[in-house]
């Protein structure tokens, strides 16, 4: 019974190919893209770029952490809508209002994180409509901050954080270089490991000692510092608050996971994907909008590019599967013969 | 390596009155036992007795409802596995508790790796270590960075003993480590160097060939009470089995009497057929008969059963129903064929959890209770107890949700279940399989009479003496195809064994 | 028998330990009829309150109104309740009450005659948005939160497309009628809410197909053996579900004489949390419309109390919220005990579970 071990070390760049995938895309769609909008290959137009491109980018990293974790949340656009409504209100009015603003919506964040948390991990409520209940509560509190578009951001903010440093490098882009680092180091971290364990096989996870529960709690956490993050940054973008963030934003947070190539199934995927995703819908937005696409045909294709990456993720995932199944199956009994 | 007292006189682990149920069933009632420094004491039993639950107790899994657990006298209550570990009680879990997407080395120093100074695990530090590490445990030939996933069943289950070896335990608990490993010799010499050390081993297992290997001494439970605790040398293997069935192995499967029907054509009859884990399997099943299939662990029996029940799609070769060519495109056609599956996964795939034991019943004949699609409660209650009734439940327990009901009933009502849609040809996998020994009669007399009335059966069972005396001829399976098949009169455990483990025997009629 | 008798020996625990629980369940009041008439019981507390701090408020004319008004989320909860049901969620259906609305008013453009066919017409294209969600779900395998979300986004774009934003017809004046005329002095929505109630209950409960949604919410697998029809049950539930809501959004344009692109949406929330507090579980199998329909009177009473109180949106999405998390909460609770209950005598972990997939961190 005991099987060869001739496919041992077959396939270690697995996970790579997919976010591998992502990017050559992301590169074709970039080049039709800068075919299309000449001043898509300057500075100016690479500096735009990502600024569109980063708080998609953040919110999703936050959200690919709760996937691989092998749970869902809804509460990304709850928590960016207060992040957002805050700094539009408060950093004009704080001493260092830049930094103090960030802090703020990163502790925001991070409480409405540890509430999911507590709730999914510590009294079992499924994720799923318990962050829609957080994500509603999120939107009204939002909405008491600022009951209606306006406010205003910081000058510093706005202008700063969608420049360039040095003249050639956005910050932007240093943003998101940072992610990426921080990714790299904490996939690393003792933490990093247990997320995977836990969206692989709790029970087993649960059997080696991983505090389950707590690595769920620290999940949502670190994923509602990222929304608020993300907030913080769409305000330096948009440079006003608005309560309302649309559900369609939702679909594109998924929609960049999906495509990174994490698994909804959880266990499988990594940040890095997840921001190529974000980087090739927001290239898709201003592609359609370069061509000259009435805005109701966004809408329509949002909902297509989700089901398409959704559909994309089974089938990389049927893949997988096709090829595992001829291992043996497991099972727990054994023969009672002498 | 601390010196420890290896003189058996006081047991280093010692449980008394342990009790724990789970709602209406008891797991273990009232066990008391010591395992001593230096000895492997076997602990034998039924599926189903309380083995899983002692051994989740003693790793901090479960909390015991009551009774007391002193380790080295002091009192012993762990809250969670870590804790269990850091006081010295180590565990390889039946069920194998490794991530598959996770390396090797990764896999072994779970759940807290070492870290470097800024926290980041030190990859190359532990592949290091990993590599020492399985050297010493004679696992050679294989990464430490290795996905788990990646492994052969074998391998993981090693990879999961040599972890649950490394924390040098005082106290070692062994969950069948041998239910994929081949190789025994190698888990018996590790074992033979721990117990050097002073280490306490229980070993569980259902095979008693290596607890007289291993053992002086062994408990087994039934029905979670403790019926035995004895040194092996004075029980003969009879004795123990009788013990551990609560029975003689010998007078209690109902007396053959088959009717099978050679002149029809087969029942259900495969050619050449394979699919992602069958491999060229050809069988034919006339009227009357009960086919027995016998195989290890993982050789294809569950991948067979799903082709023939039409949840896995056949990529070559034929099935054919009653000589006609048949194609099984899901549960739904192998139903209208006659085909009806008695699956492996109780819990997941047998039972509606949320249903009542009557509704489970009846869903899959429930038009037939409906008129204008509205169902009507006197048919349905009509229905329902003819169905039950064939399979002798008690009326009281089919109006209460399902879940109420102990693992025997519910088998009981996915047999109900299966008769009321009158099949041509049942498939039962595993169909004892943690189920009570009450229940297990009534399972092989409805599967006799089931026969004896012109149905015909596939039956796999882990029980290889459920096997050789129900069944009327029985094939093997090994690595996803048939490799022998064994007439009634030659049935043996003995021999079913050796077949289903890879040895080529020459027996007469191969197929 | 003597085996009956053997069986009965060696396990006496069993006999004794289970009679509670069937004597509980046997009779009338199954648990999730409990949890219903306890969510009515807390509506009328909540009422009774609300009359002791505010005496004018309570007015009989002010409890038909809540009533009336209750009857876009009695309807459309219905259809959200059949895909929980089944373990799903439906997530387009306040996009689809607005569409239905529109289709009507646009259709009718305040003639009665044109009702005839523009009924047909805006129940099929709401029944169709439905199906896609239901194909989507039973065929592509994408998870019923992406799959009626990205179907409700694009819905809002072709609506958006076709009416360029801005439409705010007349309805036909039979169906401002119907949501305002009284029949021996009961208003017709209250009627109209009893008729769905009986209806909706005996479709769901009584029903062979009905049975099958549960079986499906309750396992999946099981339910593939014994052969159900998984996935013309699905796209049944979402179509139907989509039924409902054109229904309901028929009515709120009724209501409202007109129709929106965004009157729908304020129901979509509310119509998953009332079948949550309805006692439904949201991972399948559990649940029936009598909780739904409590549920969504609650809301209904409920949020005219926001509105006597003169809360803002804000506070109302809080409460709606907090709600959602708190029914969860007080349903989690109970399926815990019942766990516990029902653990496997053995507790076997899954055996398939070592067979996965894989990444490398």
């Amino acid at each position: 019974m005991v099987m060869s071990m001739k496919q041992a070390s077959r396939e270690k760049g697995r996970p790579l190919a997919s976010s591998l995938f992502a990017a050559i895309l992301y590169v074709v769609m970039f080049v039709i893209y800068s075919i299309n909008a000449p001043s898509a290959i300057t500075l100016g137009g690479i500096t735009d770029l990502l600024n569109n491109t980063i708080v998609l980018a953040i919110a999703s990293a936050g959200l690919t952490l709760i996937i691989l974790a092998a749970e869902l949340d809804l509460s990304s656009v709850g928590v960016i809508a207060v992040s957002n409504v805050l700094v539009a209100t408060v950093s004009t009015k704080m001493p260092a209002g830049t930094i103090g603003t960030l802090l703020l919506v990163c502790l925001v964040g991070l409480l409405v994180g540890l509430t999911n948390g507590w709730l999914v991990a510590f009294l079992g409520l499924q994720s799923l409509a318990c962050t829609l209940g957080t994500m509603i509560m999120c939107q009204g509190i939002a909405l008491v901050i600022l009951d209606a578009p306006g406010g205003e951001v910081a000058a510093f903010i706005m202008n700063r954080l969608t420049d360039t440093v040095f003249g050639m490098i956005p910050v932007a882009g240093l943003i998101l270089a940072v992610v990426v680092l921080a990714w790299l180091l904490f996939r690393r971290t003792r933490l990093g490991i247990a997320i995977y364990a836990v969206g692989t096989d709790a029970v087993a996870s649960h059997l080696t000692g991983i505090d389950v529960k707590g690595t769920k709690l620290r999940v949502f956490a670190l994923a509602g510092v990222a929304y608020g993050l993300a907030g913080y940054l769409l305000s330096a973008q948009t440079g006003t608050g608005d309560p309302r963030v649309s559900n369609s934003f939702l679909l594109y947070v998924f929609a960049a996971v999906a495509i990174g190539g994490t698994s909804l199934g959880g266990g499988r995927g990594g940040v890095i994907g997840s921001v190529i995703g974000a980087g090739i819908l927001t290239v898709m937005q201003k592609l359609l909008f370069a061509v000259g696409v009435a805005d109701f045909y966004t809408n329509i294709f949002s909902g297509l590019i989700m089901v398409v990456a959704i559909l994309f993720g089974n089938l990389s995932a049927i893949l997988t599967l096709h090829q595992r199944m001829p291992l043996t199956r497991h099972g727990d009994r054994g023969y009672s013969a002498q | 390596m601390v010196k420890r007292d290896v003189s058996s006189l006081t047991p280093i682990l010692q449980a008394t009155g342990v009790h724990k149920r789970y709602g209406a069933t008891i797991a273990l009632e009232d066990l008391s036992f010591s395992l001593y420094p230096g000895e492997v004491c076997g602990l034998l039993g039924e599926n189903g007795a309380g083995k899983s639950t002692l051994v989740k107790i003693l790793s901090g899994i479960v909390v015991p409802d009551a009774g007391e657990i002193a380790l080295e006298g002091q009192a012993y209550q762990p809250h969670n596995i870590v804790d269990a570990r850091t006081r010295g009680v180590s565990t390889a879990f039946q069920e194998l508790s490794l991530i598959p997407t996770l390396s090797i080395a990764a896999n072994l120093f779970l759940p807290k790796p070492k870290v470097n100074a800024i926290g980041l695990v030190t990859i190359r530090a532990i592949e290091e270590l990993t590599e020492t590490i399985l050297k010493q445990h004679a696992v050679f030939d294989v990464s430490p960075s290795t996905l788990v996933g990646d492994l052969s069943l074998g391998l993981r289950q090693r990879i999961e003993i040599v972890r649950a070896m490394l924390r040098e335990p005082r106290v070692l608990l062994l969950d069948e480590p041998t239910a994929a490993i081949a190789d025994r010799e190698w888990l018996f010499g590790l074992i033979e160097s721990l117990l050097a050390r002073g280490t306490a081993i229980l070993y569980i297992t259902h095979r008693l060939d290596e607890v007289r290997r291993l053992c002086k001494r062994c408990v087994v439970l039934r029905n979670g009470r403790k019926v035995l605790d004895a040194a092996l040398e004075d029980m003969t293997d009879d004795q123990i089995f009788s013990k551990m069935a609560g029975r003689s192995v010998v007078e209690t499967y109902p007396i053959r009497e088959s009717n099978i029907d050679e002149s029809a054509p087969p029942v259900l009859a495969a050619h050449k057929a394979s699919a992602a884990g069958v491999n060229d399997v050809t069988f034919r099943l006339r009227r009357g008969e009960i086919l027995g299939l016998a195989a290890l662990e993982g050789q294809g029996q569950s991948s067979l059963f799903r082709v023939l029940a039409g949840l896995v799609p056949l990529k070559g070769g034929s099935i054919e129903v009653n000589g006609g060519p048949v194609r099984l495109r899901s549960p739904r056609s192998a139903r209208a064929a006659g085909i009806i599956l008695v699956p492996e996964e109780r819990k997941t795939e047998g039972i509606f959890n949320d249903l009542s034991t009557a509704a489970n019943i009846s869903i899959p004949v429930i038009n037939q209770a409906a008129r204008f699609n509205f169902i009507r409660n006197r048919k349905e209650r009509q229905m329902v107890e003819r169905g039950a009734s064939r399979v002798d439940l008690n009326s009281r327990y089919l109006w209460p949700n399902i879940n109420a009901l102990s693992g025997g009933n519910q088998q009981k009502t996915i047999l109900a279940r299966s008769l009321l849609a009158n099949p041509k040809c049942l498939l039962l996998f595993d169909p004892t399989r943690g189920v009570d020994v009450g229940t297990k009669q009534i399972i092989y007399q409805v599967i006799r009479k089931f026969a004896r009335e012109g149905g015909a059966a596939v039956f796999y069972s882990t029980e290889l003496d459920e096997l050789v005396h129900l069944c009327d001829r029985c094939l093997v399976m090994y690595r996803n195809a048939i490799v022998a098949e064994v007439r009634q009169e030659e049935l043996t455990p003995h021999l079913l064994l050796s077949l289903a483990a890879g040895h080529k025997i020459d027996v007469h009629g191969t197929a | 028998m003597e085996i009956a008798g053997t069986r009965l020996s060696n396990r006496p625990d069993m006999e004794n330990t289970a009679s509670p629980k069937v004597r509980f369940t046997v009779s009338a009041l199954r648990p999730e009829t409990i949890t219903a008439l306890l969510v009515l019981l807390a509506t009328t507390l909540m009422m009774l309150i609300m009359k002791a701090l505010n005496p004018t408020f309570g007015s009989l004319e002010q409890i038909a109104a809540i009533l009336t008004t209750s009857i876009f989320l009695v309807v459309a909860s219905y259809g959200q309740g059949l895909v929980i049901l089944l373990g799903g969620i439906d997530l387009s259906i306040g996009v689809v009450m607005s569409i239905g609305g529109m289709i009507i008013a646009g259709l009718t453009n305040g003639s009665n005659q044109a009702l005839v066919w523009a009924i047909p017409v805006t129940l099929l294209s709401c029944i169709a948005i439905g199906l896609v969600n239901g194909l989507g779900v039973a065929f592509l395998k994408v998870p019923p939160f992406i799959m009626t979300l990205a179907v409700a986004t694009a819905a809002f774009g072709v609506a958006l497309g076709l009416t360029a934003g801005s439409s705010q017809r007349t309805v036909a004046p039979a169906l401002q009628q119907l949501m305002s005329a009284r029949i021996t002095g009961i208003p017709i929505p209250i009627l109209l809410i009893g008729c769905s109630l009986i209806g909706g209950s005996l479709l769901q409960s009584r029903t062979a197909e009905g049975r099958k949604l549960y079986a499906i919410g309750s396992s999946v697998a099981a339910a593939r053996i014994v052969g159900l029809p998984i996935e013309a049950l699905t796209i049944g539930a979402y179509g139907m579900s989509g039924l409902c809501a054109s229904v309901a959004g028929i009515l709120l344009a009724g209501y409202s004489s007109g129709a929106t692109l965004d009157m729908g949406d304020p129901y979509l929330m509310p119509s998953i949390a009332a079948v949550v507090i309805g006692g439904a579980s949201v991972t399948g199998g559990k649940g029936n419309y009598l909780g739904t329909f409590a549920g969504a009177i609650f809301l209904s009473a409920l949020s005219t109390i926001i509105t006597v109180l003169s809360l803002s949106q804000g506070w109302r999405n809080i409460i709606q919220g907090g709600i959602i998390v708190v029914a969860l909460t007080l349903q989690t609770k109970q399926w815990y005990l019942q766990k516990i209950a029902n653990r496997p005598l053995t507790g076997q972990g899954s055996p398939n579970r070592a067979l996965s997939q894989n990444s490398k961190v």
